[in-house]
């Protein structure tokens, strides 16, 4: 009861998301089990408001955040404080796919969505470094880097897939369960039939691309007169500028 | 093959206005898509998406709402030709005259850079002025707007020693810096301070920091020192934990 009253005061300046919080929250609050699980409500409190955002920021259209770490930045710091950083970060992201569903529930628009886009930037930078020192031991102790293995192998159907490769207690020849599951092979006459008629239809696609860079090319010699020549060769390589360059269709209104 | 051409979109996003958001790529690119469906990221599925693919790149920003506005679904898009240019010359805060149109002659500052269609807007010139008549009775308002201008052949740069217009190339310094030189006079044109403006900041040193943000100070403190050990190895020393167990050996595949 103390802490519903506590909640309602908390969110009194705002009655449209005082309302929505209050919706959430209200089974857990009623329900037997609340006092079991914590120790000290103010504790609790606390620590539950940390899934939320801070209250200032509460009805803002726009919040201003900085720009995420550099790799650079945390190859200087410790190992220490990188693992402190990654729970920082995590909470972070934590709070912040709450508050962006929150929003979403009740169809108002989520300030500043790249926060999100932010933190896992970061947090993909920090797994980079501590990867590179990982790999950095490993290939001078053992000769192999401690990554987890992976081959490309030809699926059932006779398309190229990655296999990451797992742990066994038994070599493969003897796990039959294994093989059941894994098929690597692909002899079949059905498969090469859909093989054939896959390659054709990555042709026509690719066919298909080429005439259109083709158009796009011829359009950009009529329109534009003094186009980098060496420069459109660079970005097109498939097309034949030169062919295109002096076509009678490609002369414009202007005087030659 | 479907998903490939979302991509092609995301590659004509300047590398100057990805500067001016200082936004991550990954967020550009996650709203610039409108999808309404994905097939799920299995082996009984092939890859497959219902949406928007390509977008029209206007005045407006591609990750702001008015761009989403003006690209709705099911919308077509046309074939817009853009020049390819090797070295973008024009940038924001440059003086700069006008060719062609009803400003001819006069000299503005530019104030914004569209590099996806070779665009410049240019300040108080080149200007359209609509009337907009919402209600009846009431009196209508006037809305004054910059038109673009097209860089390579509407727009050309000052020499600042005598303030003509002027052909430029780009050379290097003795000390190997890049810069713009006039061919007339062989002059310098300096690069503005208002080149290096991005949505959060005016200058680098005028930036202020916000509540979550770690200062310069943390940031450049150097803490890490050189073991021979993992990254695990190093925490587990850190707590105390002591593992002597060796693993038994097993089978790849």
């Amino acid at each position: 009861m103390q802490m519903k009253l506590y909640i309602q005061a908390y969110y009194k300046f705002n009655p449209f998301l005082s309302n929505c919080i209050r919706s959430h929250f209200g089974p857990l609050l009623n329900s037997p089990n609340f006092a079991s699980f914590c120790t000290t409500r103010e504790r609790f409190n606390k620590n539950l408001m940390e899934f939320f955002e801070d209250k200032k920021n509460w009805g803002k259209d726009e919040i201003r955040s900085g720009r995420s770490w550099k790799t650079d930045e945390l190859r200087i710091k410790s190992n220490e404080d990188l693992h402190k950083l990654w729970y920082i970060l995590l909470k972070e992201k934590n709070m912040l796919l709450t508050m962006e569903h929150f929003y979403k529930e009740n169809y108002i628009l989520f300030p500043s969505p790249e926060r999100i886009d932010k933190v896992e930037e970061s947090m993909k930078n920090l797994e980079t470094v501590v990867r590179e020192r990982n790999k950095a031991y490993y290939m001078l102790e053992t000769g192999e880097d401690g990554e987890r293995p992976g081959v490309m192998v030809h699926n059932a159907i006779g398309l190229p897939m990655y296999h990451k490769q797992e742990q066994h207690d038994i070599p493969k020849y003897e796990n039959i369960q294994w093989k059941k599951n894994n098929v690597h092979e692909f002899d079949y006459e059905e498969c090469r039939e859909f093989l054939k008629l896959y390659r054709e239809k990555i042709r026509k696609e690719d066919n298909y691309r080429r005439k259109k860079n083709n158009r796009y090319v011829k359009g950009l010699l009529k329109r534009f007169k003094n186009v980098d020549i060496d420069y459109l060769k660079e970005i097109y390589p498939d097309v034949n500028v030169d062919q295109y360059k002096n076509h009678d269709f490609q002369i414009g209104h202007w005087e030659v | 093959m479907r998903l490939t051409f979302i991509l092609q979109d995301f590659k004509k996003v300047g590398e100057l206005t990805k500067q001016y958001s200082n936004l991550p790529d990954s967020y550009i690119k996650r709203s610039m898509e409108q999808i309404i469906y994905r097939t799920p990221d299995k082996p009984n599925y092939l890859r497959r998406s219902v949406g928007k693919k390509q977008i029209k790149f206007t005045e407006n920003r591609p990750w702001t709402i008015q761009s989403k506005l003006e690209n709705t679904l099911f919308t077509k898009t046309p074939v817009i030709y853009v020049e390819p240019i090797r070295d973008w010359s024009i940038f924001k805060g440059d003086r700069v005259e006008i060719l062609v149109g009803r400003d001819k002659g006069k000299q503005g500052i530019v104030i914004q850079v569209i590099q996806e269609r070779n665009w410049v807007l240019v300040g108080n010139l080149n200007m359209k002025i609509t009337t907009m008549k919402m209600f009846k009775r009431k009196p209508s308002t006037v809305i004054r707007e910059e038109q673009p201008l097209r860089v390579t052949d509407q727009v050309s740069l000052i020499d600042p020693s005598d303030m003509l217009p002027c052909k430029i190339e780009w050379r290097y310094t003795e000390e190997g810096e890049k810069v713009r030189v006039s061919l007339r006079s062989g002059r310098i044109i300096p690069i503005p301070i208002l080149a290096k403006e991005t949505y959060d900041y005016k200058t680098r040193t005028s930036y202020e920091e916000k509540d979550k943000d770690t200062t310069a100070d943390v940031v450049s403190k150097i803490t890490f020192t050189p073991r021979l050990c993992t990254f695990e190895m190093d925490l587990m020393d850190k707590v105390g934990i002591k593992e002597d167990r060796i693993p038994s050996p097993v089978y790849w595949y």
